[in-house]
C-alpha cells in the first residue's frame, strides 16, 4: 500500500484550472521530486494535498486514510509536514522555539519539546543558532530551521516548497546534505518541489513533471531530462525541433 | 508537576529582570505598613486590578496578537454576577466569582466560536459591537439594577468579612489583590512556556504554518480568549465587592475596554512584564492627573486630553511598548 | 399604519445622513485599510463647526456646509499627515489604539472649548417647518432639505471617484497600492486625499446633522459605531454600498417606532414592556456583529 495515493485531483480557482486530473503515487522511502515551468501549479497541488485547499474533485489517500475533505492541521497530526515557499517571519521566536513549535504537536510537555527540539537542531547543525530570532539570521538557514521545525512533529511524509530558491550553490549543497539526510536516516519520505536542477535531479529517485495543471511525465531523473514532452514544456516547441536530432 | 515548575520557574530571565523584579515584590509586600495617603493606597489597589486586567488581555491580544477591545463586558459579568449574589443571597464572594468565571468562560466561547473567524480590524470592531450590545442590555435588565446599577451597602456585613470580602479599610483589600496579582504572574509565567502559548505565538507569527504544524488555529485562539476572560471576570468580581457601586457605564463601557487593552500595549505586548509595567505607568498617571487636573474648574477634560496624546505618542512612535524599547537595546548590545 | 410609514421615512430620511457620515469611512478604510476611530469626533467637529458658524454670522445653517465641508478637509489631511501616517508603520494594535487616542484626545478637547452641554440650532429658514405627505408623514423641513442635501453630496462623491481621475487613483490605491506607485500614482498624496475626502464629507453630514439632532462632546462613539454598521453592511469600499446600507441602518434606529406599531397591531402587553427606546443602538453594534460574522462582503463589498 502506497503512503501517498492522489487520484485525479482537481482544483480549480473561479476559471481557472490550477490543478488538473493529476495522479501519482509516493511509496514510504521514497524521494520524489516535483518540477514543471513556472505558475504550472505545483504548489497549489501541495496545498490540495496538505488540505490547505479544498479540492474541486479527486481523492487523495494518506497511510490507508482518505483525507480529501481534512483539514491541514489535521493532515499535518496524520504525519504529513510541509514548508512554505516564502514567508515573512515576522514573530519573535527563536530558532530554538521555532522548532519547539514543531515539537509541540507530538508532546505538552515543554520539557520534553525543548529537549527533542535541541536533538534536532544539534542534528542540523544549527545548535549555535539556536537563541536567534528566525528573522535574524541568514536565509540558507532559515530554511533549515523550517525543515527542522517540520521534522519536529515526526511526519511520515516531508513536502518542501522550493527550500533551495534563493541559495548559492555552496549553500544548495548543504541543503541537499540535509534533504538526504532527513530521507536517510531519519527514514522520512520526501516529496520536494523544485526549480534548481542540479538538486531536485540529484537527490531525486523519481520525477513527476507538472505543466499548466497537468501531470505530463513521471520517471527517473535521467528520462525525465530527455523526454521531448518536458523539454517542449520548459523549452518550447521550436526549440524540441530544432534539436531532435541530440534528443532520439 | 511541570506546569507547577514552569509557573515557577522564572530562570530564562536576565539576573537584573529578577532582581528588580524582586525588589518591587519586597516592596509591594510592606507599602501598607509605611505611611500613605488613601489616595495612595486606592491607587495601588487600582494598579494590581489592572495588572491583572492587562495580563489577561494580554494572553489573547499580546502572545497571540489578536486585538481584544470587548473585555469590559466581562469586567461586568464577574462584577454583577457578585454583586447580585451578595446582595439577594448573601453568596460569599469565594463561591460568587468562580460562579462569575463559569459564565464569562461560558459567554465568551459562545462569543468566541463566530468571532474568530475574523481577523484583524474586523475582529477588533466585532469584539467592541458584542461588548456595546451586551452592556447596552445589563443597562434595562432590571435584574442587574439596569442603569443605576448596583449598591453594596457594608454596614449590612460584619467587616472585616472575609468570606464577603467586605473589609472598612483598604488595607485588607490590598493585600487580597496583592495574592492575586501574584497567582497572576505565575499563571502567566506558565502559559508563555506552555504548549498553548507557543501555539499563539507561531499563530500570531504566521497562521498557515502554525496550522501546517498541526495546530488547530481557531481552537487555541477560542481556548486563550476564554483564559483571558476568566482573568478578567475574577479581577471585576473583586471589583464590585471593593469599589461596591456598580453600574454598566462604568464597569462596561468601551474606555474600560480601551484601557485594558491599553496597559498591554504601553508596557508591551506579548512579554510578561508588559502589562505591569504599563499598568504601572497608566494608573498613577490617570490618578494623579485626574487629582490635579480634572478638578480645577476650566480645565475640565485636561487630564483625558494628555491621556488621549499620551496613547496617540505612544502608537506613532513605539508600538511594541516599553518592554519592546528595552529588548531591542538588548538585542543591540547583545550583537 | 401611520406610524410605520412615519418611522420608515424617518429612518429613510436620517438614513441618507448617516449614509453620508458612513462615506467618508468606507473610503478612507477602502484606500488604505486603516480604521479611524475618532470618525465620530469628526462628526462632532463639523456639528459644532455647523452651529458655530451659523451663530456667529447669523447665516442659516445650510449654507454653513462649506465651511464645515473645508474644516473637515483640513482635519482630515492634518491627521493623516501629522500622525496616520506614523501610525501605518506599526502593528495593527497600534493602529487601533492610536486612532483611538485620537478619539480621546479630540473629545476632550471639545469638551474643554464648548463644555458639556447639549447644543442646537435653534433659528433658521427651515426650522420649525413641516411638510406634510400625507398617509400621516409629517417630515421636519430641516431633516428633508439635510437627507436632500445629503444625496447631492454623496452623489457628487460618486461622480468624483468615478468619473474623475483623481477618483480613479484613489480607487486604483485603494485596490492595489504597489501597483498604483508602479502606475506612476502617488500613494502617499493619496492616502492624504482620502483623508481629507472623508474628513470633509463627514464634516458637512456633521453640519446637516446639527439643524435636527443637538451636539455634544460626548456623542462621537455612538456615531462611530454606527458608521462601522453602515460601512459592515455595505462593504468595506464600496461608495454605493454605504448609500444603500446607510438606508437600512437609518430604518434600524427606528425601531421603537416600529416595534410600537406592531406592540398596537397585535395588542401586545409584553411587547410594549420591552424598552425598546433605551435598546435602540443596541441592534445597530448587534447588526454589525452579524453582518461581519456571516456575510463579511456586506452587500456590495468586495472580499479583503
Amino acid at each position: 500500500m502506497a503512503l501517498l495515493e492522489v487520484h485525479n485531483l482537481t482544483k480549480n480557482f473561479g476559471g481557472l484550472t490550477a490543478n488538473d486530473n493529476i495522479s501519482f503515487q509516493v511509496e514510504k522511502g521514497d524521494l520524489i521530486g516535483i518540477i514543471g515551468p513556472n505558475g504550472a501549479g505545483k504548489t497549489t497541488l501541495f496545498n490540495c494535498v496538505a488540505g490547505l485547499h479544498p479540492i474541486s474533485s479527486g481523492q487523495i489517500i494518506f497511510d490507508g486514510k482518505d483525507i480529501t475533505e481534512l483539514k491541514s492541521h489535521e493532515v499535518a497530526r496524520l504525519g504529513m509536514a510541509r514548508t512554505f515557499q516564502v514567508y515573512a517571519a515576522s514573530g519573535d521566536l527563536s530558532v530554538l522555539e521555532n522548532v519547539m513549535v514543531g515539537c509541540f504537536m507530538r508532546t505538552s510537555s515543554t520539557l520534553a519539546a525543548k529537549v527533542k527540539a535541541k536533538e534536532i537542531l544539534k542534528e542540523f547543525k544549527l545548535e549555535n543558532l539556536s537563541d536567534y530570532l528566525l528573522r535574524e539570521i541568514p536565509v540558507a538557514a532559515q530554511k533549515r530551521v523550517t525543515m527542522a521545525t517540520a521534522v519536529g512533529t515526526q511526519p511520515k511524509i516531508l513536502l518542501l516548497d522550493e527550500v533551495a530558491a534563493g541559495l548559492n550553490s555552496s549553500e544548495i549543497e548543504e541543503i541537499m546534505g540535509t534533504i538526504r539526510s532527513i530521507h536517510n536516516k531519519l527514514a522520512i519520505t520526501v516529496m520536494l518541489i523544485e526549480h534548481v536542477m542540479e538538486l531536485v535531479m540529484n537527490v531525486s529517485d523519481r520525477v513527476i513533471v507538472i505543466d499548466s495543471g497537468k501531470k505530463i511525465a513521471e520517471g527517473n531523473p535521467e528520462d525525465i531530462s530527455n523526454n521531448p514532452d518536458v523539454i517542449k514544456a520548459y523549452l518550447g516547441e521550436r526549440y524540441v525541433q530544432e534539436h531532435s536530432a541530440e534528443l532520439r | 508537576m511541570e506546569t507547577l515548575k514552569n509557573a515557577f520557574d522564572f530562570s530564562d530571565f536576565p539576573r537584573i529582570d529578577l532582581t528588580v523584579a524582586g525588589i518591587f515584590v519586597f516592596l509591594f509586600l510592606i507599602f501598607p505598613l509605611f505611611p500613605h495617603s488613601a489616595f495612595a493606597m486606592a491607587t495601588m489597589i487600582q494598579f494590581f486590578m489592572f495588572s491583572l486586567y492587562g495580563m489577561g488581555w494580554n494572553t489573547i491580544g499580546g502572545y497571540g496578537g489578536q486585538v481584544d477591545l470587548g473585555k469590559a463586558q466581562y469586567v461586568g459579568i464577574g462584577a454583577f454576577t457578585t454583586a447580585v449574589m451578595l446582595i439577594r443571597w448573601n453568596i460569599p464572594f469565594w463561591v460568587s466569582m468562580p460562579i462569575g468565571v463559569c459564565f464569562a468562560v461560558i459567554w465568551s466561547f459562545m462569543l468566541g466560536y463566530p468571532l474568530f473567524r475574523l481577523k484583524g480590524h474586523y475582529f477588533a470592531i466585532a469584539t467592541i459591537a458584542a461588548s456595546l450590545v451586551l452592556k447596552d442590555l445589563f443597562e434595562v435588565w432590571d435584574f442587574v439594577g439596569a442603569a443605576r446599577g448596583l449598591e453594596i451597602s457594608p454596614v449590612k456585613y460584619n467587616p472585616p468579612d472575609f468570606l464577603h470580602l467586605i473589609f472598612k479599610e483598604d488595607i485588607y483589600y490590598y493585600y487580597v489583590i496583592l495574592v492575586f496579582f501574584f497567582i497572576g504572574i505565575l499563571y502567566v509565567n506558565w502559559f508563555r512556556k506552555s504548549r498553548l502559548g507557543f501555539q499563539l505565538r507561531s499563530i500570531k507569527d504566521n497562521e498557515e504554518v502554525a496550522q501546517s504544524l498541526g495546530i488547530n488555529v481557531h481552537w487555541a485562539k477560542i481556548k486563550t480568549y476564554a483564559i483571558a476572560t476568566a482573568f478578567v471576570s475574577v479581577v471585576g468580581s473583586f471589583h464590585a465587592c471593593y469599589i461596591k457601586n456598580i453600574e454598566p457605564e462604568d464597569t462596561m463601557s468601551l474606555d474600560i475596554s480601551i484601557l485594558i487593552a491599553l496597559m498591554a500595549m504601553l508596557g508591551g505586548a506579548g512579554s510578561l512584564w508588559g502589562p505591569i509595567i504599563g499598568a504601572g505607568i497608566l494608573i498613577p498617571m490617570k490618578s494623579y492627573l485626574k487629582e490635579w487636573l480634572g478638578a480645577q474648574a476650566g480645565l475640565v477634560g485636561i487630564d483625558l486630553i494628555i491621556y488621549g496624546a499620551i496613547i496617540m505618542l505612544v502608537s506613532a512612535a513605539e508600538p511594541r511598548g516599553i518592554w519592546g524599547i528595552v529588548e531591542k537595546v538588548r538585542r543591540r548590545k547583545a550583537k | 399604519m401611520d406610524i410605520l410609514v412615519g418611522s420608515i421615512s424617518a429612518g429613510l430620511l436620517i438614513g441618507m445622513v448617516l449614509a453620508l457620515m458612513a462615506l467618508g469611512l468606507t473610503i478612507i478604510f477602502g484606500v488604505m485599510e486603516i480604521v479611524n476611530f475618532a470618525h465620530g469626533e469628526f462628526l462632532m467637529v463639523g456639528m459644532y463647526t455647523g452651529l458655530l458658524t451659523a451663530q456667529a454670522t447669523g447665516m442659516d445653517p445650510l449654507l454653513s456646509l462649506p465651511v464645515a465641508g473645508i474644516v473637515g478637509f483640513l482635519l482630515g489631511v492634518i491627521c493623516y499627515a501629522g500622525f496616520v501616517k506614523l501610525l501605518l508603520r506599526g502593528p495593527m494594535v497600534a493602529q487601533l489604539l492610536g486612532t483611538f487616542g485620537l478619539m480621546i484626545f479630540l473629545r476632550n478637547l471639545a469638551l474643554l472649548f464648548f463644555g458639556a452641554e447639549d447644543r442646537a440650532i435653534h433659528s433658521g429658514v427651515l426650522v420649525g417647518k413641516s411638510v406634510e405627505f400625507g398617509m400621516g408623514v409629517i417630515a421636519p423641513a430641516t431633516k428633508l432639505a439635510a437627507a436632500g442635501l445629503s444625496v447631492i453630496a454623496f452623489l457628487s462623491v460618486w461622480l468624483l471617484m468615478n468619473r474623475t481621475k483623481i477618483g480613479k487613483a484613489l480607487t486604483a490605491t485603494s485596490l492595489n497600492a504597489q501597483g498604483a506607485r508602479y502606475m506612476g500614482i502617488a500613494t502617499e498624496k493619496m492616502n492624504a486625499l482620502a483623508w481629507g475626502i472623508g474628513g470633509g464629507t463627514v464634516t458637512v453630514a456633521g453640519a446637516l446633522l446639527v439643524n435636527f439632532w443637538s451636539v455634544n462632546p460626548f456623542m462621537g462613539l455612538l456615531f462611530t459605531m454606527i458608521a462601522f454598521a453602515i460601512v459592515a453592511l455595505g462593504g468595506f469600499g464600496s461608495v454605493s454600498g454605504a448609500f444603500f446600507a446607510g438606508l437600512v441602518v437609518g430604518i434600524i434606529t427606528e425601531i421603537p417606532g416600529i416595534w410600537d406599531f406592531f406592540t398596537y397591531a397585535f395588542d401586545s402587553d409584553w411587547m410594549s414592556n420591552v424598552p425598546m427606546t433605551s435598546l435602540k443602538y443596541m441592534w445597530v453594534y448587534l447588526a454589525y456583529f452579524l453582518i461581519v460574522v456571516f456575510r463579511p462582503r456586506g452587500l456590495f463589498g468586495w472580499k479583503r
